[in-house]
């Protein structure tokens, strides 16, 4: 499959890829990020593999909805942001696979599949979701984050909180713990005991990426300035 | 008038060094910080029924403030949200902004609304734009990095990216695909842009971030 | 304790590097990755624990957590990295006595020889400065790490200087603050969206962030759903 020529900027904040297309090539995204496009190109959206994976990528906290752009004829040029602000990064697959964190997906060429990986009891405990997204096959993979990406090379154990995870290879094992006050309190029972957090204890070789901010502290920054909801 | 855009892009903010004599105006509620010999004058933006009109069709606040100092003096601009500033010098030329965008300018320039038309109001983004015009630099803000594309022909930017444009530049609101791909795959209505001109656009979207907010939350 | 501050500054982080026996006191939930050669211990207080309830409190009140983590390598050269919570800057301010007071949730972390207390601001600063109720002291000799929504930018302050509400992280003792309206009318200071501004007097550093939390809430908040 031929590599995609693309260029990410505004790294590490507010990333955004430009790719341009030869006639021909096709690039898969999540809906909505597309920013700008050439008229050359053609946009479609849909199901992508049908029912099954569809659903397999809801469950990983993607969308049922993959969008579609392909250059036809003549070569174009596209560019994805998304919505929040954060860093972007470009995974080369070569008969590989790799694990994607909900929500951290946001681009792949020709050639990759993502299907849902279920993690049993891992995925229950650490409190981002039952599911992770599997990117395999050979192909161009794009990811993005909430604050920056951080690379950590593994090469025996390494500990990270759950909800800084984006990705990491499928050479590494993990297992999910306790990590006692990794998190500020959420229920009085918890502040009594200072929080508790989940951390991955990741073991084996292989390349992680975290991201700098955590999106549910933002969530609950906000939350005071939301409207309140009227009773009716 | 000395002034340095600093932690671009994501929290760029404006340093100002004002000589005697010089003067800049901003935004209401732009200042972060200034040394105490400044002076801070609050007047209408451009006369009442202008300002008026501004606020309401512009997205720009009534009032704007006018900064000046007897002695050599300093100030920091800023925006709320985090994000990208562009400064431009203006030439006798204009700019179309969209509203909301505008920050600061030198006291030459002018700030007017323009009618969009109904394509703009179609696309999300109002039936008028703000028109910047006269010599001499503006500062406008964005979410997102703010970066130009030279358009020859025609050009398809998804509505919230576009943050100001040349008034060679020809707007009119289209579809991304067709109308189930558009609508089911959540780019909805774009912009198309038809040039020969310049574009100034940013790489978040500020729905963008509150879609994602809301489907988080 | 070597540091190094990535990804300024609107997604920064402190990654640290800790050698046997040394320790970094930081705010719950800024850890986000570390070395396995590392263990924590949550108190209310000093390492160690004890008497830190009052403090615990304060610190409550000042916009912090009630609890503090106290990370210590028990081998050598083992690697922390530490983020706050908001979008934002990390700063490094070395300590050599004297006392730096912060903005509510503006410190991040801060090593061995540095005692963090909460401090009352008096009530009319409380309500109108933009910031918390109570801010954080920090006395001693040591690092603190500073977090901000926004850039942060220093201001060697030599006289008066002026500091819009919501843009102060953090100053040394040696400065003071009076709440002020911005321009020479009152009336004008409201309408031009600028109110009360702080006004610094004396000789010292102060931290200032680029961006205004509240300013961002205001934006965001009306297009989002109901709480």
């Amino acid at each position: 499959m031929s590599e995609l020529d693309f260029t990410i900027s505004q790294r590490p904040e507010f990333a955004i890829v430009s790719v341009r297309m030869q006639p021909g090539q096709k690039i898969y995204s999540e809906p909505a990020a597309m920013a700008s496009m050439t008229p050359s190109l053609t946009m479609k959206a849909g199901l992508k593999g049908g029912w099954k994976k569809a659903l397999g990528r809801m469950f990983a906290g993607e969308s049922l909805v993959v969008n579609t752009f392909s250059a036809a004829t003549a070569p174009g040029e596209v560019t994805f942001a998304p919505g929040i602000p954060g860093d972007m990064l470009h995974y080369r697959l070569d008969n590989s696979s790799i694990y994607l964190q909900r929500g951290s997906f946001l681009a792949h060429s020709e050639g990759v599949e993502l299907s849902a990986k279920w993690q049993g009891a891992k995925g229950f405990f650490s409190g981002e979701g039952l599911v992770l997204l599997k990117a395999h096959g050979t192909g161009d993979l794009f990811f993005n984050s909430f604050g920056a990406i951080l690379e950590i090379d593994v090469a025996e154990e390494y500990v990270v909180d759950t909800g800084y995870i984006v990705a990491f290879e499928d050479t590494l094992d993990y297992k999910v713990v306790v990590l006692p006050g990794a998190r500020p309190s959420k229920t009085i029972k918890n502040f009594l005991f200072g929080g508790e957090g989940f951390v991955c204890r990741f073991s084996g070789q292989g390349k992680i990426w975290i991201q700098t901010r955590y999106v549910h502290s933002l969530l609950s920054w906000v939350f005071p300035f939301r409207p309140s909801s009227s009773k009716s | 008038m000395e002034a340095i855009t600093r932690n671009r892009p994501a929290f760029a903010n404006v340093l100002v060094r004002l000589n005697p004599g010089e003067k800049i105006i901003a935004e209401a509620d732009a200042m972060a910080s200034m040394s105490a010999s400044m002076e801070m004058r609050t007047r209408w933006s451009g006369g009442p029924i202008k300002a008026i009109l501004k606020r309401i069709f512009g997205g720009e606040s009534l009032f704007v403030n006018e900064f000046s100092s007897a002695v050599p003096a300093e100030l920091v601009l800023t925006q709320g949200m985090p994000g990208d500033i562009e400064c431009i010098e203006l030439k006798g030329t204009t700019l179309f902004l969209q509203p909301g965008a505008f920050l600061a300018c030198e006291p030459s320039i002018r700030l007017g609304l323009g009618w969009a038309g109904w394509a703009s109001f179609m696309g999300g983004e109002g039936l008028f734009r703000l028109k910047v015009s006269g010599t001499g630099r503006v500062w406008f803000s964005a979410y997102g990095g703010i970066f130009t594309r030279e358009v020859t022909d025609e050009y398809i930017v998804d509505t919230g990216h576009l943050v100001g444009y040349e008034p060679t530049i020809h707007i009119r609101v289209g579809l991304a695909g067709g109308i189930f791909s558009s609508f089911f795959g959540g780019e909805g209505l774009v912009t198309k842009v038809r040039g020969p001109g310049r574009i100034y656009m940013q790489s978040r979207n500020f729905s963008g971030l509150t879609a994602w907010m809301n489907a988080h939350i | 304790m070597r540091y190094e501050i990535l990804a300024r500054p609107a997604a920064s982080v402190a990654k640290l590097t800790l050698d046997a026996n040394e320790s970094i006191t930081c705010e719950v939930g800024a850890m986000i990755a570390m070395s396995t050669g590392i263990s924590v211990e949550t108190t209310s207080g000093k390492k160690g624990g004890g008497g830190g309830f009052l403090k615990g409190m304060k610190r409550m009140f000042a916009g912090e957590n009630f609890f503090l983590n106290h990370f210590t390598a028990t081998q050598p050269d083992q690697t922390l990295i530490l983020g706050p919570t908001m979008l934002g800057d990390v700063v490094h301010h070395h300590l050599r006595g004297g006392t730096l007071v912060i903005q509510g949730s503006g410190w991040l972390a801060s090593d061995t020889g540095v005692t963090i207390d909460a401090t009352w601001q008096g009530f009319g600063k409380a309500i109108f400065s933009g910031e918390g109720l109570f801010w954080v002291k920090a006395t001693g000799q040591g690092s603190i790490f500073l977090s901000s929504f926004g850039a942060i930018y220093e201001v060697d302050v030599n006289g008066e200087y002026v500091v819009d509400t919501g843009h102060i992280v953090a100053f040394e003792d040696t400065l003071e603050f009076k709440l002020k309206k911005a321009g020479k009318s009152l009336i004008g200071s409201f309408l031009g969206g600028e109110g009360l501004v702080c006004r610094f007097n004396g000789t010292g550093k102060l931290y200032c962030q680029s961006h205004n939390p509240p300013s961002f809430g205001k934006l965001l908040g009306p297009k989002l759903k109901p709480r």
